[in-house]
């Protein structure tokens, strides 16, 4: 009798010491982690300052936790997504390209500026007391990058050079060169560390919003067409419901006053749903590059 | 007291206070040390966080390029924190020189954050990167210094504070201490001041209760004491010699009750007036302490009110024309409305003034003497030794006037008794008398034949002593007939004895010569008939008596037992003694006593006999043993005859 009740203790005292830890295990299960990459499209210490607040709302509303990560460079941005097992990330008009045609991922939404607009376009810009008015005069100038990997920052520049005669980038400035961020791109010609820079319309925007007197100092010479804005974009074998979760969560955001005053901080009115065919218009723009999408790698 | 305490218990309150607001002063202060040095401490945290934040970025940047991306998160982080911590110092209130510090290292960090981005998302140029790498390094590396003065800014700031704060500690323990030890000292002195200033008067109030309490009324504390004691002792010496005063007064008050129940005690004794008088004129004399007592009542026969004597302070001589009309009287009386009169000041003319001034009298008072709501005189003091007549006098007098009522009262009823009393008892003596006879008159016929024989012998001899010549034969006969002249004398001589009236003469007698008499005298008309008496008689011991009245007694019963056996029969007379007592029975052997009447035999004028009896036989035998303390039982049973028992004590006491 006393034997039987011994070999019935040991199996309840293991059934009470696993207990804690089967709970902990579905506890971590449950709050599962979604890992969304950022593009450096900004000091990349604003950006994450500027998307923190939505992905907690994120973690809040779909009960996933949802972490950022820089992703530091735009060209390599494909092979890091694979390696870092990346379950999304906002990518810009051409590493969303690149990505989907790549690595098939699926856009998802993108954000409405407080324009109401859900477009960017390519600035290309000097300073103001330059004397620089066309491609000609740009010749053994300096100029200024964002990455190759960027539409805004560089493809269209690169067309548009093209299309006004330049062949090789390299021979034609005396020095090029890639900030990684739009704003630094911005400041490399307003701190005349470049004669000329290409960058996105929306960050050109809100540092002028800052900063008045950059709009003084600078003069945009060309204008781009426009193109898609930020997007979102999910692996392609993402859980349906994750998928439809996050969708969700960002396209009714809006009508949820905590969303709201997210989306506020953001510097979005709204998310609006995002498809491949947005992306036509970088398409069409690496075709005037000559730019092969395909097999493009968008590094140095 | 009151104010003194209240004051001290104030300053107290203040001491305290001020204590307590040094305690809290020093408390404050030291906390805030503390605080202060929490704070620094807290600083030194955030600064070696700072230092740790930017190690980390530095050691990252300088490998950043292999596995770039987890570095990068892991930059982002400590720039982040760095950042945080940087913001969150710069809204803390430091010193100018911190504050310096930490605005320059907040404006470093803002520029190591661009620099870093710049470096970080930089592609092109290798030596640009390379530049752009150096560029973060030295900002980090300012950083660091800077955070580094800070350090030494904030661990001299943070010595010169511990000083401060051990120092204020050891001030504050000091103080505290001084503090204490003064409020309790000062504490204690008002305690003990309180303490003395309570204790003091309480014990010497104690001390005079206790002196009171033993008897010493109207002790006076000299001890004066201050404030409330003050006015505290001071009513109680009020209290004191108010309470020997009131004391003195019950005293005298309860020595003229006194004097007043002597004398009104003594009335119970009392029998006669004079005796009152004398009683009641010392006894005023006494009682309200004056020169003249005495008391004035009512002389029916002539309508007049005057003095009776004797009395206290006044001459019977004197007084003799002294007398006011029984109006005159009446009318003070009525118009004083039957109150006391007090004269203090006999100077104008006043009521009763003539008799006064006749009698010298400087102050007097009248208090009225009433019987049965009538005026029959007064009781009269005057020329009190010392002070005026008081309205306590009066009421003391009253009571004294209500008494001497009932006392002449009684004097008066003991007088009509006291003749009733000699009245009932001639009375009583002419009847007993009266019953003597009648028994005599019972006995008469038979004794008077009793006599004629001895006459006849008498004639006969004298007869024979005519004719006889032998001188012998005459000597013979002159014999006989002195014989027979003695025995007619002797009947005669008892005859005579038994029926004079006698005083009650108590000695000492022998109840067994006392019935052998009355047989004696019985005997003479008995000799012819069938009445045997027998005789049993124990030789009992003398008893107090009167024998005459006792023979009285037992002849009426021994006359009724003969009566009660017309046809003969037997009289037993026993005696014995038992218990101080001799007890008498006579029995007879007659018709007996019926039963309803058994209780009436010792009736007055209660008879059987009809003409024969006066019925007071047994009635004057019962009250005769009664007055010698003794009882007669009778026990009868009809057709068989009757028994007497007469039970006398050895010794008769108190009888008058």
């Amino acid at each position: 009798m006393l034997i039987k009740r011994i070999s019935l203790i040991k199996p309840m005292i293991l059934i009470f010491i696993l207990i804690p830890v089967v709970t902990q295990a579905g506890q971590n299960q449950s709050m599962q982690e979604l890992l969304i990459g950022l593009i450096p499209e900004q000091n990349i210490f604003r950006q994450m300052d500027r998307y923190r607040p939505l992905a907690a709302y994120l973690s809040e509303k779909t009960g996933l936790k949802v972490r950022l990560t820089i992703l530091s460079k735009y060209g390599d941005i494909v092979e890091r997504f694979k390696s870092r097992h990346l379950d999304g990330a906002f990518f810009g008009a051409l590493t969303g390209t690149m990505a989907i045609i790549k690595l098939g991922v699926e856009p998802i939404a993108r954000p409405v500026n407080q324009n109401g607009t859900s477009s960017v376009r390519s600035y290309i810009f000097v300073r103001a007391d330059s004397k620089i008015d066309s491609v000609k005069d740009m010749n053994g100038k300096r100029a200024v990058f964002v990455d190759r990997a960027t539409v805004t920052g560089y493809l269209f520049a690169a067309a548009f050079l093209r299309e006004n005669g330049v062949n090789d980038i390299e021979k034609y400035f005396t020095e090029y060169f890639f900030t990684g961020s739009h704003d630094s791109a911005i400041y490399s010609v307003l701190d005349n560390r470049a004669d000329i820079g290409s960058a996105q319309n929306t960050f050109f925007n809100v540092l002028v919003s800052k900063d008045p007197t950059i709009k003084r100092e600078l003069r945009i010479i060309a204008r781009s067409e426009e193109f898609p804005e930020t997007t979102l974009c999910m692996r392609k074998n993402i859980s349906p419901g994750i998928k439809n979760s996050l969708t969700n969560t960002l396209l009714n955001m809006d009508r949820d006053p905590a969303g709201r005053d997210i989306l506020k901080k953001f510097g979005a009115s709204k998310f609006i749903r995002a498809e491949i065919k947005d992306f036509n218009s970088v398409f069409n723009l690496a075709k005037r590059a000559r730019v092969d999408i395909r097999t493009y790698e968008g590094d140095r | 007291m009151k104010k003194k305490i209240i004051l001290s218990l104030f300053f107290l309150f203040l001491l305290f206070t001020t204590g307590a607001i040094i305690t809290m002063f020093y408390i404050l202060r030291v906390t805030s040390r503390l605080d202060t040095l929490i704070t620094l401490h807290q600083v030194e945290i955030l600064r070696q966080d700072l230092v740790i934040n930017v190690q980390t970025v530095q050691s990252h940047l300088y490998t950043i390029g292999t596995s770039f991306g987890k570095e990068l998160d892991v930059i982002v982080e400590n720039v982040a924190t760095l950042d945080s911590a940087i913001q969150k110092c710069s809204g803390c209130h430091h010193s100018p020189e911190i504050s310096t510090k930490i605005i320059a290292i907040r404006d470093l960090t803002e520029q190591y954050k661009e620099a870093l981005s710049t470096f970080i998302t930089t592609t092109a140029g290798r030596e640009r990167v390379e530049r752009l790498q150096l560029v973060g390094a030295n900002i980090g590396n300012m950083i660091l210094a800077k955070t580094q003065e800070m350090a030494v800014i904030a661990n001299q700031k943070l010595n010169e504070k511990t000083i401060a704060a051990i120092k204020d500690v050891s001030n504050s323990r000091i103080i505290l201490i001084v503090t204490l030890l003064l409020c309790f000292f000062i504490a204690l002195s008002i305690a003990a001041s309180l303490t003395r200033g309570i204790t003091e008067p309480v014990s010497e109030l104690l001390k005079a209760t206790r002196k009171i309490k033993s008897g010493e009324l109207g002790y006076s504390t000299s001890y004066r004491g201050k404030d409330e004691f003050k006015e505290l002792i001071e009513a109680f010496n009020d209290m004191s010699l108010t309470l020997d005063e009131n004391n003195k007064k019950i005293i005298q008050h309860l020595v003229r009750l006194s004097g007043l129940y002597r004398i009104t005690l003594s009335f119970h004794a009392i029998t006669n007036v004079e005796d009152i008088y004398k009683e009641v004129s010392y006894g005023v004399a006494e009682l309200v302490d004056v020169e003249q007592s005495g008391i004035i009542l009512l002389d029916k026969d002539n309508e007049l009110f005057s003095h009776r004597f004797p009395a206290f302070g006044l001459n019977p001589e004197r007084m003799a024309d002294i007398k006011i009309p029984k109006e005159e009287f009446v009318n003070i009386y009525l118009s004083s409305n039957r109150r006391p009169l007090l004269f203090n000041d006999n100077t104008g003319k006043l009521p009763m003034s003539d008799m006064d001034k006749s009698l010298g009298a400087r102050n007097s008072m009248f208090v009225w003497i009433r019987q049965k709501g009538e005026l029959i005189g007064a009781i009269r003091a005057a020329n009190k030794k010392s002070g005026d007549f008081t309205e306590e006098d009066a009421r003391m007098l009253g009571i004294l006037a209500n008494n001497v009522s009932v006392a002449l009262e009684n004097a008066k009823l003991y007088e009509n008794l006291k003749k009733q009393m000699a009245e009932l008892k001639e009375a009583q003596e002419q009847l007993v008398q009266a019953a003597k006879l009648a028994a005599i008159g019972e006995l008469a016929s038979n004794i008077a034949h009793e006599i004629n024989n001895p006459l006849t012998s008498i004639l006969g001899y004298s007869e024979l002593i005519k004719e006889e010549a032998d001188i012998h034969n005459i000597m013979r006969d002159i014999e006989v007939i002195e014989k027979e002249s003695l025995r007619a004398r002797d009947i005669v001589h008892q005859l005579l004895e038994f029926s004079k009236k006698r005083p009650l003469e108590i000695k000492e007698i022998n109840i067994n010569n006392i019935i052998s008499e009355v047989l004696s005298l019985v005997s003479v008309p008995l000799k012819d008939s069938n009445i045997n008496i027998t005789g049993n008689y124990d030789d009992v011991p003398t008893i107090e008596g009167d024998a005459n009245q006792l023979k009285q007694v037992f002849l009426n019963i021994i006359n009724n037992a003969i009566f009660a056996m017309p046809g003969g029969g037997t009289l037993a007379v026993a005696t014995r003694s038992e218990k101080e007592n001799v007890y008498v029975e006579i029995s007879d052997m007659g018709k007996g006593i019926p039963h309803e009447i058994l209780q009436r035999i010792f009736e007055p004028f209660f008879t059987t006999k009809q003409d024969k009896g006066t019925g007071l036989g047994l009635s004057i035998s019962y009250k005769i043993i009664q007055s010698h303390h003794g009882s007669i039982d009778v026990e009868s049973e009809e057709g068989k005859g009757s028994k007497f028992t007469i039970v006398l004590p050895f010794t008769i006491r108190q009888i008058s």
